[in-house]
C-alpha cells in the first residue's frame, strides 16, 4: 500500500466524500457520537502510509465457515472490502487458492516474515479432549498450531463465539473438550468478536482501528469491542418503547406481535445480549431477528446454546437444570409423565390447527 | 427488495389512518427541545452538532412524526457516493436532516446536523488541488 489509506481508495474510485459519509455511518454502527466520524475520517485519510500491507493469519478450528461467509458476503463490493485489500491476507484456508503443503509453506513463510507484527484471527474453538485429535490440519492439532501460530503475533482476534468463548462446540455436554482461544493463550492480547456469526463491519471496525491506530480498541470485561458490545439488544432496540409501555407479544401470532411489541415474553435475550444489531442490522441494513418478529438468541454471550431455551422469558429462571436437580429424583416420575401429557397436547393441537403456544415451543 | 414492498400492513400506517398515535413511542417531541439546544450552541459559539437518529429509540412513526414537523426548508442536497445521500435543510435554517443510503438505497444511517453548512459538502482543498490539476490539463489541451 502506497501513499495513505484515501489515496488507495482514490484510485479504486472511492471518493473523499464517499468514504466520510462511510466513516459517518461506522460511527454511528460503533456507537460513536457523530462527531467522532469526522475524527475517524481524518485519522484514517492520513494513516501514515505503510511500506508493507499488515499481515493478516486466518486460522480456522473447530467451525462452521459462517463467520467467514458473514464477512466475505458483506454486500460486496464495498468500503468494507476496500478496506480489507488493505491488509495482506496471508493464510485463509477458504479463500487462499493454495492447497497442502503450498498452504502451510505460505503460512510458515508469513509468520518469519512478519514475526512479531501479523494480526492472528482466529474463528473456531479449540478441542482439547483426546489430546487434540478432534480436529488436526496439516498432521497437527489445532492446540500446536494455535500455540504455534500464536507466538509471534502481535495481537489476535477471536472470531465468532466459538473461537471467543468455545461456542457451539462447547455446548453441554461438550464431547471434544472444546475452549476458547483465551482459554489457552494468555500472553497476547486477545480481542473478542462473540456472534454466530459476527457482524460483518464489527469486523471492518477493529480492523480500521488496527490499521488506524496499530492498536486493538477499548474492550469491555468479556474481551468485547466497547465500541460494538458496549450497549444491550434491548437498550437500542426500536421495540423498548413497548416494552416501557409493558405491551408484549404473547404468542408469535397474535394482535401483539402483529403489532410489533416486544418479543420480551417470548424469550428475547435482549436485555443480557451485549451487541451492536439493532443499530447495525443485518445483510446490508435490512433487517434484524428483532425486526423480523424474533426474539434475539444471546448468541454473542458465553455458552448461549445452555442458556436454558431460547423461548423461555428471562424472567423464568435460567437453568433449569441445575435449579431442578434437587427435587429430579423425586419428581422424575412426575416429570416423565408431564411430558407424555405435554407430547399428547402438542399432537392434538397439531392435528386440529390450533395455535401455537409458548409453552408447546417449549417442549 | 425494499422493505416497504412486501404487502404486509404494519402497524403505524394503520394508526396513521385511524388517527390513533400506536406507533408513536413519545420519544420524538424531546428531540425537539435538544434541536432547540444544539442551535442555541450553534449561535453562541459556532459549533457544529449533530443528533444520531439510529441511536435513539425511534419507532418508524416517530421518525415521520419528526420528518413532518422539522417540514422542508429550501436547500436540498443530493450525493452520489456508494449510494445516495441527502442532505435537506427543514424550515428552521441550520437544521439538516441528512439521510445516507447505500447502493441498494437501504437507509445506513440518519442523522439531524445543526450546522451552517454540512461538512460533507464542502469540497477537501486537496480535492481542490486535484480539480485544479484537471482544469490545467484541460486548459493546457485547448492550446
Amino acid at each position: 500500500m502506497q501513499g495513505s489509506l484515501i489515496d488507495t481508495l482514490a484510485r479504486q474510485g472511492i471518493t473523499r466524500r464517499a468514504f466520510m459519509k462511510y466513516c459517518a455511518t461506522l460511527a454511528s454502527m460503533m456507537a460513536l457520537p457523530p462527531a467522532a466520524g469526522r475524527a475517524m475520517a481524518e485519522a484514517m485519510a492520513a494513516a501514515p502510509a505503510a511500506t508493507r500491507r499488515p499481515s493478516v493469519i486466518w486460522l480456522p478450528f473447530q467451525e462452521c465457515t459462517g463467520c467467514t461467509e458473514s464477512i466475505t458476503r458483506s454486500h460486496s463490493p464495498t468500503l468494507e472490502g476496500l478496506i480489507f485489500d488493505a491488509i495482506s491476507l496471508d493464510y485463509q484456508e477458504t479463500l487462499m487458492a493454495a492447497a497442502g503443503h503450498q498452504a502451510e509453506e505460505a503460512l510458515h513463510a508469513a509468520m518469519k516474515a512478519n514475526e512479531g507484527k501479523y494480526l492472528l484471527i482466529v474463528d473456531g474453538s479449540i478441542p482439547l479432549g483426546l489430546d487434540g485429535a478432534y480436529s488436526c490440519i496439516a498432521g497437527k492439532s489445532n492446540l500446536e498450531t494455535l500455540k504455534e501460530v500464536a507466538k509471534g503475533a502481535a495481537a489476535i482476534v477471536a472470531m465468532g463465539s466459538c473461537a471467543a468463548y468455545g461456542g457451539i462446540p462447547k455446548a453441554n455436554p461438550n464431547p471434544t473438550g472444546a475452549v476458547s482461544v483465551s482459554d489457552i493463550i494468555k500472553d497476547k492480547p486477545i480481542i473478542n468478536i462473540p456472534g454466530c456469526p459476527p457482524i460483518p463491519v464489527v469486523m471492518t471496525g477493529v480492523l480500521a482501528h488496527f490499521l488506524t491506530f496499530g492498536s486493538l480498541p477499548e474492550m469491555d470485561a468479556k474481551g468485547r469491542p466497547k465500541a460494538f458490545y458496549g450497549e444491550t439488544i434491548h437498550d437500542r432496540c426500536y421495540r423498548r418503547p413497548f416494552y416501557d409501555q409493558g405491551k408484549f407479544a404473547k404468542t408469535f401470532d397474535d394482535e401483539g406481535a402483529r403489532n410489533g411489541w416486544c418479543l420480551f415474553e417470548l424469550g428475547c435475550k435482549g436485555p443480557v445480549t451485549y451487541n451492536a444489531c439493532a443499530t447495525v442490522k443485518w445483510n446490508g441494513g435490512t433487517s434484524w431477528p428483532v425486526e423480523s418478529g424474533h426474539g434475539c438468541l444471546g448468541c454473542s454471550e458465553p455458552d448461549f446454546w445452555d442458556a436454558g431455551g431460547f423461548y423461555k422469558a428471562l424472567s423464568m429462571p435460567a437453568d433449569p437444570l441445575k435449579i431442578a436437580s434437587a427435587a429430579a429424583v423425586a419428581g422424575a416420575a412426575a416429570g416423565v409423565a408431564i411430558s407424555f401429557a405435554n407430547r399428547g397436547k402438542k399432537s392434538a393441537a397439531k392435528s386440529a390447527h390450533e395455535t401455537t403456544t409458548l409453552a408447546d415451543l417449549e417442549k | 427488495m425494499p422493505l416497504d414492498a412486501i404487502p404486509i400492513v404494519v402497524i403505524n400506517a394503520a394508526a396513521k389512518q385511524s388517527g390513533d398515535e400506536a406507533g408513536l413511542s413519545g420519544n420524538a417531541p424531546v428531540l425537539l427541545r435538544e434541536i432547540a439546544e444544539l442551535a442555541r450552541r450553534l449561535l453562541a459559539s459556532g459549533e457544529s452538532s449533530a443528533i444520531d437518529l439510529r441511536a435513539l429509540p425511534l419507532t418508524p412513526a416517530d421518525l415521520d412524526w419528526l420528518r413532518e414537523t422539522l417540514g422542508q426548508g429550501q436547500v436540498a442536497a443530493t450525493l452520489e457516493a456508494e449510494g445516495e445521500s441527502t442532505l435537506s435543510e427543514t424550515v428552521c435554517p441550520g437544521v439538516w436532516w441528512v439521510t445516507h443510503r447505500n447502493e441498494t438505497g437501504a437507509v445506513v444511517s440518519e442523522f439531524i446536523e445543526v450546522t451552517y453548512f454540512p461538512e460533507l459538502l464542502k469540497a477537501h482543498p486537496d480535492d481542490v488541488q486535484t480539480g485544479l490539476e484537471h482544469l490545467d490539463l484541460l486548459i493546457s489541451d485547448l492550446s
